[in-house]
């Protein structure tokens, strides 16, 4: 058998047809995994038994592997019950896996930012919720928009691990024409040619961003 | 199924994760090394030519690279088994972020270095060798732990070729008797003994490199 161009070319309507549902898993994961992750940042650093606790769940996630993650969510969660049907459990896997690691990107973010901004802030009389959000959150963002575009690029290359939940992002539809006709390589260089596009288009967009927020000598 | 029978089971696993990892690095180290300096060194197109080969294993999204490998290599008369595709595939795409690391490490050494170097008469590769790839490399020691914790946790992949590591047992168990509460979590857990000690070194050996810290911003 040798690898069909033909053949490998008449896949790419279809599997480009799932586009859709790889880009909705990643955008929803990366707001997910955004948002929960700078909640367990706020949480670690108010301190505490939740602090520590936070502490200790972050390093966890950071320590185990995705795949085992989803797996856990997917097959756990129904056992109490609680069905939610693959695609929405994927989504929360990402995001509750990755938030490990944004929570990290925050952590720095936050630390880069002069001690006196928080100081000021109280002087001027700012609640702590005024402050995390009017002050404290748009330094942050500044700092860190490279390392979180980075990651946002991590989730939407780890999209592909939902088709393990049979979830219809573009591996799994690769995977579906793959065992339509037995042939497996065409259709899956195929979805892999087509990621590795959308990661060197976001990264490229990632990286003119850092350049506007920092200005020209940002590497 | 008690608990003792499920974790021997996995523990079942423990010699396929240990070997990927291992022959992983046989593929990442090199791979880091090469391609980080001779992004370093070289300029022009030869420049790009190494550039785009990292990038190629550094962002295709590396459950697609491991299942277009295994699928797409016999094809061209090359016959692998699993666990060298595997090792292959999973190893380059570690070293493609390696190699940043290198690279990065080498770029932010003092210029006066080189320059000592050279005014001393030591040829191009003697400084390389000698001062500054050992400076770059102690430098950068906490990210290449880091980039082995990840290399730890992407052979979970393995287990979708075929191959019986730690969590294909995992999963194998579960379809014997179907208790995923106790299995799965075993499975996390038996991933966080594995890598969490080496995330611990990693900070130590950051501490020891590192030893200033900014003051923290209060909020």
């Amino acid at each position: 058998m040798q690898f069909d161009i033909a053949f490998a070319l008449s896949t790419v309507p279809s599997i480009l047809s799932a586009i859709g549902m790889t880009l909705l898993v990643a955008a929803v994961s990366c707001v997910g995994a955004s948002a929960v992750g700078f909640g367990l940042e706020l949480i670690r650093r108010s301190g505490g038994p939740g602090g520590l606790f936070v502490r200790f769940l972050i390093d966890f996630i950071r320590a185990t592997p995705v795949l085992v993650w989803l797996y856990c969510l997917y097959f756990i969660l129904p056992f109490y019950g609680i069905r939610l049907g693959a695609l929405a459990t994927g989504m929360i896997g990402l995001s509750l896996y990755y938030s490990g690691y944004l929570a990290e990107v925050f952590k720095a973010g936050i630390d880069a930012i002069p001690k006196g901004q928080a100081e000021a802030a109280r002087a001027l009389g700012l609640g702590r919720m005024d402050m995390t959000v009017f002050v404290i959150a748009p330094q942050m963002l500044r700092n860190i928009a490279a390392p979180m575009g980075n990651y946002f690029v991590s989730i939407l290359k780890a999209t592909p691990y939902l088709a393990v939940l049979a979830v219809p992002e573009m591996l799994g539809r690769a995977f579906d024409i793959a065992s339509d006709t037995y042939r497996y390589a065409e259709p899956l260089t195929v979805a892999g040619l087509i990621f590795l596009g959308l990661a060197l288009l976001i990264s490229l967009a990632i990286k003119r961003l850092e350049i506007r927020l920092l200005g020209p000598t940002a590497r | 199924m008690s608990i003792l029978e499920i974790w021997l089971g996995i523990l079942q696993g423990f010699r396929v994760t240990a070997l990927v990892t291992l022959y992983g690095l046989v593929f990442a180290i090199p791979f880091g090394l090469v391609f980080g300096v001779a992004q370093y060194m070289t300029t022009g197109p030869a420049r790009f030519v190494v550039t785009s080969v990292i990038e190629f294993w550094r962002s295709s999204a590396v459950i697609i690279l491991l299942f277009v490998f295994y699928y797409a290599l016999p094809l061209a008369g090359l016959a692998l088994s699993a666990m060298t595709v595997s090792a292959m595939v999973l190893g380059l795409n570690i070293g493609g972020y390696a190699s940043q690391a290198v690279r990065a490490g080498l770029q932010a050494l003092d210029r006066g270095q080189k320059e000592a170097g050279q005014a001393l008469g030591l040829s191009r590769s003697t400084i390389l060798l000698r001062i500054e790839l050992p400076q770059a490399l102690v430098a950068m020691s906490p990210t290449f732990i880091n980039q082995l914790i990840q290399l730890v946790k992407a052979t979970s992949l393995v287990s979708l070729v075929t191959l019986s590591d730690m969590t294909f047992r995992a999963k194998e168990i579960s379809q014997i008797e179907y208790d995923p509460v106790p299995i799965y979590s075993s499975l996390l857990l038996a991933y966080f003994i594995v890598c969490y000690p080496v995330a611990l070194f990693g900070r130590w050996v950051e501490r020891r490199i590192n030893p200033v810290r900014e003051a923290r911003c209060a909020v």
